[in-house]
């Protein structure tokens, strides 16, 4: 019986053998107030990719094993904004971070050897509120999930991969245009409308200040 | 022997004793609770352990100092001295062993000789095992002593949170405080450069010929 179902939420309805929650406690005071508080799960501004109960491990490099991390559900998050995707998972019923990272071009799933409901890959991990290097395995209950979850982290690292390219060609192309400008920087002046929208009010004061000048400002397409 | 991490936090803390015999799981369970690994490895605790084990509810973070003490006689250590400002407490028994139920009365007469009036929580661990020597009919201190009690299993994390929510919910007299999402910091950007990711990868490959601890068990949906 007790093996059966570590995952479900609530047990009043379910279960209850003989009275098991019920409070046979004697009446003790208080020794804290405690208010209630506004609860923040630093998820709010992201998508949800998707949604899926499994065990993780970490793998314990010195004693050469694999050790449980935790038991509940791995999330993969999409920042609205950024458009940064992040894989989280949260232990069952006490919602502790168990990892917290994101998922990188470099990101690469592998199969575990000896199960095809597992894979398993490295991450920098920020579940601790510090960056740590590990590697995790993931166990699903069967073996769709598994195929879902690791074709979605795939999808997603090469996607990023596909943006960080672009962005090398973004940035190379416009400091060739930053060369270019050299020339018409005088006259562009006066009208900082840029390529750049978030430097150039910076620029701008640093113009200031320094009497122009500087052949790689990137003041203006004009 | 730890000394007792006394790096005091600006949210409230709780010490919480943990007593009952050798072997029924005090370390296991405070340390799946830590980690999230299961030790199945039998080291016998010396003297006291004391871990730090923070939780968030909805009244904020919350705290618990776990003196997790030695359950075997001869590594007692200092015992009654571990109890002293206990502010909460676990005793300990394994179901699989009837001896250890039966040693429960022992242990929470000492525990409040130090400590009255404390919440206190029984918890019979190891209700996985299917040769079980007290059955949950048979467990009937706790009515005498006005204790909770939990039936537990730190392997398969049946119940596991049950006794700190219980007496978190004592400690701050709020039968509906509960426990809520930790916030998921964002993660910082971090750059991997070809040399690492290509020893990150022959790790992988080594690790992933390692089988999973638990890979017999597929009952966890």
């Amino acid at each position: 019986m007790a093996s059966t179902d570590p995952e479900r939420r609530d047990e009043g309805e379910r279960e209850a053998p003989a009275g098991e929650d019920e409070d046979t406690g004697a009446q003790v005071a208080p020794i804290v107030r405690l208010e209630e508080v506004a609860v923040t799960t630093g998820e709010e501004d992201e998508d949800v990719l998707l949604d899926l109960k499994a065990k993780l491990y970490r793998f314990d490099k010195e004693g050469n094993q694999w050790k449980e991390r935790g038991h509940g559900s791995v999330k993969l998050l999409k920042h609205k904004e950024t458009a940064k995707v992040r894989l989280v998972m949260r232990q069952a019923k006490t919602l502790k971070i168990c990892a917290n990272h994101l998922v990188l071009s470099t990101t690469k799933m592998q199969e575990h050897a000896g199960n095809d409901k597992s894979c398993v890959w490295h991450a920098t991990d920020f579940s601790d509120g510090e960056l740590k290097e590990e590697m995790f395995a993931i166990r699903f209950a069967s073996v769709e999930n598994c195929k879902k979850f690791k074709e979605m982290v795939e999808e997603i690292a090469e996607s990023v991969g596909k943006d960080e390219e672009n962005e090398s060609k973004d940035a190379s192309a416009a400091a060739g245009l930053m060369e270019k400008l050299t020339v018409s920087e005088s006259k562009s002046e006066e009208n900082p409308t840029t390529e750049v929208p978030v430097a150039a009010d910076e620029k701008k004061e640093e113009e200031k200040s320094k009497k122009k000048t500087k052949a790689e400002e990137p003041s203006s397409a004009a | 022997m730890a000394l007792p991490s006394q790096q005091t936090v600006d949210y409230p803390s709780f010490k919480l004793v943990i007593v009952g015999d050798g072997g029924t799981g005090k370390t296991t369970f405070v340390k799946r609770h830590l980690t999230g690994e299961f030790e199945k490895k039998y080291e016998p605790t010396i003297g006291v352990e004391v871990h730090p084990l923070d939780f968030h509810t909805n009244c904020g973070k919350i705290r618990f100092y776990c003196w997790d003490t030695a359950g075997q006689e001869k590594f007692g250590g200092l015992r009654d001295g571990y109890y002293i400002h206990g502010q909460c407490a676990i005793i300990m028994f394994d179901v699989t062993a009837r001896l250890t139920y039966k040693n429960v009365p022992t242990w929470h007469r000492d525990l409040c000789r130090v400590c009255e009036n404390i919440p206190i929580v029984l918890c019979g661990n190891k209700v996985d095992v299917k040769n079980r020597q007290v059955k949950a009919k048979m467990v009937t201190f706790h009515r005498k002593k006005n204790l909770q009690y939990y039936e537990i299993s730190a392997k398969s994390n049946y119940n596991f949170e049950k006794p700190f929510l219980y007496l978190a919910r004592k400690l701050a007299g709020d039968p509906s405080l509960h426990f809520v999402e930790s916030p998921a910091l964002a993660p910082p950007e971090v750059h991997i450069d070809l040399a690492a990711q290509q020893q990150y990868e022959a790790e992988i490959a080594a690790a992933a010929a390692q089988p999973l601890p638990d890979d017999d068990d597929d009952a966890f949906d």
